[in-house]
């Protein structure tokens, strides 16, 4: 029962309206407290963004981070509010945490030129994971706002020379848009794709490059696939259904277009 | 703290065009621990329906009447003016029944004739899948004139619904006409887009006549939607593309070797991310 209760769950979440998620999810957890749990670690909601104490540099927050109410800075591994024993990465997994940090920086300066960027990694029994997180908002004017949240979790798992990378990246993106001729409009919604693929790993160094060429191709694949669906599968579901010309002008045209073909075929 | 029965009528209210069974599955296997809750979610299926201007076949009749707040006469029954019947709504099911004559008594009922005629001439050609109702309103002395255009294909996993509801008194000679026309998509393949927009529309009408009614709202409805197509194009070129460039400035990819990862070979100490 519990399985099915939760495969509703994820397709009532699917199906209500994505700007509504937290409170969507709060609504299920109490109905079924007993979901609370996996929702929790399988539906992606937008990244809460803390400020590091030590560093004074922002990082983003989520289930990968937390340990009890602690989250743990990437910046300076340290949890906040404080924890004895927090779980951190093993001491190899850290040094590569802290240069997907580096390298991501860069990354994110390079398309997103703002925003704030995360990366955390566990040790697994066969290799490592990690999460690379992004956000960026903007309000370029007081009526209309966007705000963009990339969630990509991935485990490394070791083979002879080569490592075995699985990718599941989300993107939530928001829009919202407010003028006399349009009224309001708002535009949300969340997308998932998944890659799996073997590369070739000579030292660490390659790891860290081996998912930031993942990341970076799934990102511009995202991209280019939340362009399609916001903007054009949106726009042409209008047209469907509301024609801005009138149907018997559509329709003498293909009758029009019929007759030609036919007396071509004669 | 929110009921079972309050959250789960959230639920219900918030469900997309054409996917309301879905939702009301998915709450009945949450709640399946429980007594069968659908019986005292009646209230919340009964303002979805009157909401999204839901449609009913009449029973014997292939035609598609609205359900909605203005035509309502007591008791889940609702009454449509074009076909002059009323008929009793089971709004757990969108279905009709028992459907009686009901010849329009009002003393609009010629500009209502008229409004149907002109209304109906509009919606064929712009809305290829529609149902429309004017209905007396405020003890007779305003009209309401609504409209929803459901397009649904959830084998390519989306749905959409275009509605608007408009209200004019029509007491004086010259009037305004107030309402809102609202948009909704939903897209749900890998994912969970949805589109929703109000646009409030406010027409000063100089002659109550039919064709000068329609004629304005023709144009209102068209403005809009030219206005939501500028706004698909605009959001794209502007917020969109604010928020993640396609390629970097230099339009090269990332030097993954470069930009970090190189330092791993030399000795660096784990606390410093800077």
């Amino acid at each position: 029962m519990a399985d099915a209760q939760f495969d509703s769950a994820l397709d009532l979440l699917r199906r209500l309206n994505p700007r509504d998620t937290k409170t969507n999810l709060q609504a299920i957890t109490s109905i079924v407290p007993e979901l609370t749990e996996d929702l929790l670690s399988s539906v992606d909601q937008p990244l809460e963004i803390r400020r590091c104490p030590q560093t004074n540099r922002d990082y983003l927050l989520c289930d990968y981070n937390r340990d009890g109410d602690s989250y743990r800075s990437p910046w300076s591994n340290e949890f906040d509010p404080p924890l004895e024993d927090g779980t951190v990465p093993s001491e190899r997994v850290r040094k590569l945490e802290v240069a997907a940090n580096e390298s991501f920086d860069v990354y994110r300066e390079l398309y997103y030129e703002g925003g704030v960027g995360s990366v955390y990694f566990w040790d697994l029994d066969d290799g490592f994971a990690g999460v690379i997180l992004l956000k960026k908002g903007v309000t370029p004017g007081s009526q209309s706002s966007g705000e963009w949240d990339s969630i990509h979790v991935f485990e490394a798992t070791d083979r002879a020379r080569m490592s075995h990378y699985k990718l599941t990246s989300t993107v939530i993106l928001h829009l919202a848009n407010k003028t006399e001729a349009l009224g309001d409009m708002d535009l949300s919604g969340n997308m998932t794709r998944q890659v799996e693929v073997d590369l070739p790993v000579e030292s660490d160094a390659s790891h860290v490059a081996n998912v930031g060429r993942l990341v970076e191709d799934m990102e511009l694949k995202m991209r280019n696939l939340l362009q399609e669906v916001y903007f054009g599968k949106a726009k042409d579901v209008v047209g469907e259904l509301r024609s801005l010309g009138t149907l018997s002008d559509a329709n003498r045209d293909r009758e029009t277009q019929r007759e030609m073909i036919m007396s071509m075929q004669k | 703290m929110p009921s079972t029965v309050e959250l789960a009528s959230s639920f219900i209210e918030g469900a997309p065009p054409g996917e309301l069974a879905d939702v009301v599955a998915d709450v009945q296997a949450l709640t399946s621990d429980g007594e069968d809750i659908i019986p005292s979610l009646l209230p919340a299926f009964k303002r979805y329906n009157e909401t999204q201007l839901a449609t009913v076949k009449l029973p014997g009749s292939s035609q598609e009447v609205i359900v909605s707040a203005f035509n309502e006469l007591e008791d889940n029954r609702y009454f449509d003016p074009e076909s002059q019947t009323s008929f009793e709504v089971d709004h757990t099911t969108q279905t009709a029944s028992a459907a009686q004559s009901y010849p329009l008594e009002s003393e609009q009922a010629d500009l209502i004739k008229s409004l149907l005629k002109s209304f109906g001439v509009h919606a064929r050609e712009h809305y290829p899948n529609c149902s429309y109702g004017v209905y007396p309103i405020e003890n007779d002395s305003a009209v309401a004139i609504v409209l929803v255009s459901n397009r649904y294909s959830p084998n390519n996993f989306w749905n959409g619904r275009f509605r608007a509801i408009y209200q004019l008194p029509v007491s004086a000679s010259s009037s305004t006409l107030t309402g809102n026309i609202h948009v909704d998509v939903h897209y749900y393949e890998d994912g969970n887009v949805a589109l929703n927009t109000t646009k409030p529309v406010n027409i000063s009408i100089s002659s109550v006549s039919a064709e000068s009614i329609v004629s304005r709202i023709a144009a209102a409805e068209r403005d809009y939607q030219e206005a939501l197509n500028r706004a698909f194009v605009q959001t794209s070129e502007g917020v969109f593309k604010g928020l993640r460039r396609q390629l970097p400035i230099t339009r090269q990819k990332v030097e993954w070797e470069k930009v970090g990862g190189y330092r791993l070979g030399q000795d660096i100490s784990g606390g410093k991310g800077r």
